[in-house]
């Protein structure tokens, strides 16, 4: 009951004052517990110009349990996995660290900032992970291929 | 003064029934999904439920303030015995919440004064309550909360605000619809169900059929203004739905937007397309790049192993053109050379053939072990138009597996076959050798039959004259001896000499019988002489 109140009073702050470069919408307008965002890609990032969907999952013991985040969108990101789920690894996410008072809106900003600048050290693609680290050119290359081909 | 107690009391009895039973009718409020009537203080809100603080508490060890409820439904995983416990939501400093856990009475006044809408809004009241008297009004006050109905004999209830209208739970029908029900909830009935009353708009004051409120509200009311069609290309004026078309005449976008809806959903139906061929290229590409790896290492292969590749079958093949065009003395000294490298020179020239067979075995072998230093010790034997790259052109045509290889496999499988040559060509000489010496070895014993042969002759000639010359003796000794017996003295010297003839005949036999014996050992002993290979005598004999 808690969750559901809270949850709508997220939605309707989010959609009236939604956090930089993101739109968020419900997936389907009977079920409060799958939000679909829309990310731009940050300015001064490979991600630039490209449109990122992120699924966003409310389990139902939300807040006292984390959202799951996933996108879908491909994107060539060390903290994003390459495969259809496109799951993040956010420290924040994370049920032992999760806190109750975190806002979905906190959650994507924390999505955006990761986007500007990855974290290596906290990779779920380790592959990419070293190549952001030693080969800074050839990774920004790829990545933004990767917006030209799938999130345009 | 004591009806006056009395009365008061039966009238306080009286409320807190009817209190009661209307609890029974209405069920608590949770105070999470009242709607507040004015914005209130970010300060005042649960980070937790994000609703103005309900019953809080201030947790001791770091100060952070939340709902009981909510500061409990977090720790409701982490149970202890001692009470609830757990990490503050906040700032995770490990907490408690002792029984003693509050806050000050003036949050609590705070968000208890928060004006409220009756959570009967919808139903149709009106009223504007504080928060913590909201329950209370639900319960007492509000005309849309149910009680029991008035009358005696009626078990059923009622809004409160019919109450004093009497019983209402009697049959009616829907002066609209026709429908048939009690006169309590006819009220209700217009309000939201009755499809076939009508309802006037606000907006355009008209009156609408309840059944067609859904429609008219959201599409076909007039007065409801809509943005122009051009939107999404650029004209932000918007207008009431009647006076949409005067807008559309006149404006560029509306005009366009026909035009620009085709095109834009064309360049989707592209941008569709592409995509599936940006997948196709990637593939490709994919497919094209494994192609390109699985070459480049065989191009880098070569360079390693070219040198030995092309080398070796150059030499095994270099032995047989010699000897084939060469003749057989220009192979010999070709070859005795090359063997040079792996076996001692041999030791003379004094047996041609069998060195011949020793180089030839010898011979094939040697590229094999010297290859990769075959082109250093000799490069004078070497014709000039010789390189590393050996190409068609050059004077030696390339024995049938020479020549830049199609791949490893086929450098293994060259060798391979150049080995097999190998061990066929020595089969062949230990063939020709072992018949070789079973000649030698049967020519031998031939040798040795006629001599043995050639002495039994001799000793049966002996063991004639010896078996004459006793005869002899023994004729001798008769003649003598029957004169002597006629004398009647029969001398021991005639015996004695008797007795010696027979003597030298077993000796002749036993000589015989041994002569036997060393011809039975010699025959019985060829058949190792065979294979025992070459004896330094046979050889000689040969
Ligand atoms: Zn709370
Ligand atoms: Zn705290
Ligand atoms: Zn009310
Ligand atoms: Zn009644
Ligand atoms: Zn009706
Ligand atoms: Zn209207
Ligand atoms: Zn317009």
């Amino acid at each position: 009951m808690a969750g559901n109140k809270r949850i709508m009073k997220e939605l309707a702050e989010v959609r009236t004052n939604p956090p930089p470069g993101c739109t968020v919408t419900l997936a389907d307008e009977n079920d409060m517990g799958t939000w679909d965002a829309v990310m731009d890609g940050p300015p001064d990032s490979p991600y630039t110009g490209g449109h990122y969907k992120i699924q966003i999952t409310l389990p139902k013991e939300y807040p006292f349990k984390p959202p799951q985040l996933s996108f879908k969108t491909k994107i060539y990101h060390p903290n994003v996995s390459n495969d259809d789920r496109g799951a993040m690894c956010l420290g924040m996410l994370r049920p032992d660290e999760w806190k109750p008072p975190n806002k979905i809106a906190d959650v994507l900003r924390l999505v955006r900032s990761v986007l500007a600048a990855p974290q290596p050290d906290d990779a779920v693609e380790q592959g990419i992970a070293d190549q952001f680290k030693n080969d800074r050119k050839s990774f920004d290359k790829v990545a933004k291929e990767w917006v030209g081909r799938y999130a345009k | 003064m004591r009806r006056l107690e009395a009365r008061r009391q039966m009238e306080e009895a009286n409320f807190l029934s009817s209190k009661a039973r209307s609890q029974n009718l209405n069920p608590p409020i949770d105070l999470r999904m009242l709607d507040y009537v004015t914005a209130y203080d970010d300060n005042l809100m649960c980070p937790i439920c994000r609703c103005p603080f309900l019953d809080p508490v201030v947790l001791a060890e770091c100060d952070h303030c939340f709902c009981r409820d909510c500061i409990r439904q977090t720790w409701a995983s982490t149970y202890s015995p001692l009470g609830p416990r757990g990490d503050c939501p906040s700032c995770r400093t490990p907490a408690k919440l002792g029984p003693r856990s509050a806050t000050s009475k003036i949050l609590v006044n705070i968000t208890d004064d928060l004006l409220v809408r009756c959570p009967k809004s919808e139903d149709g009241c009106k009223a504007q309550v504080k928060r913590g008297e909201v329950q209370d009004h639900v319960n007492i006050y509000c005309g849309y909360a149910y009680m029991e109905c008035t009358a005696d004999d009626c078990e059923l209830h009622v809004l409160r605000k019919d109450a004093a209208e009497g019983c209402l739970h009697f049959g009616v029908s829907c002066l609209d619809c026709r429908q048939s029900m009690q006169k309590a909830s006819l009220e209700t009935h217009w309000r939201v169900q009755c499809p076939d009353r009508k309802v006037s708009c606000e907006l355009c004051k008209e009156a609408v059929f309840n059944r067609e409120w859904d429609t008219h509200s959201r599409e076909t009311c007039p007065a409801i203004s809509i943005p122009c069609p051009g939107k999404v290309f650029g004209c932000n004026s918007r207008s009431k739905r009647s006076q949409a078309d005067v807008h559309a005449k006149s404006c560029t976008f509306a005009k366009l937007t026909p035009m620009l809806t085709a095109m834009q959903q064309r360049m989707d139906e592209q941008e569709a397309a592409q995509k599936v061929m940006v997948r196709k290229l990637e593939v490709l590409e994919g497919g094209f790049q494994a192609v390109q790896t699985i070459l480049s290492t065989k191009q880098e292969d070569p360079d390693q192993v070219g040198a030995d590749e092309s080398r070796i079958p150059l030499l095994t093949g270099r032995p047989h053109q010699r000897g084939d065009s060469g003749g057989m003395l220009d192979a010999m000294v070709v070859e005795t050379d090359v063997g040079a490298f792996v076996f001692p020179p041999p030791s003379s020239s004094s047996r041609p053939s069998s060195e011949l067979v020793h180089v030839r075995a010898g011979a094939s072998l040697p590229p094999l072990y010297s290859a990769p230093m075959a082109p250093g010790p000799r490069p004078a034997d070497l014709p000039e138009p010789f390189t590393m790259d050996f190409d068609m052109a050059s004077p030696f045509p390339p024995p049938a597996a020479n020549g830049p290889y199609i791949s490893p496999l086929h450098h293994l499988l060259s060798m391979h076959e150049s080995l097999r040559d190998e061990m066929s060509r020595m089969s062949a000489a230990l063939q020709e050798l072992d018949g070789r010496q079973s000649m030698q070895a049967l020519n031998e014993n031939l040798r040795t039959r006629e001599e043995i042969s050639y002495m039994a002759a001799q000793v049966a000639g002996l063991s004639r004259q010896v078996h004459w010359l006793t005869s002899a003796q023994l004729q001798r000794q008769q003649h003598g001896g029957a004169g002597r017996q006629a004398a009647g003295a029969a001398g021991p010297s005639g015996s004695d000499i008797a007795g010696a003839g027979a003597g030298v005949e077993a000796a002749v036999s036993t000589a015989a019988s041994a002569l036997r014996g060393a011809a039975r050992i010699v025959n019985a002993g060829q058949g190792m002489t065979m294979r025992r290979g070459l004896s330094e005598e046979g050889r000689t004999k040969l």
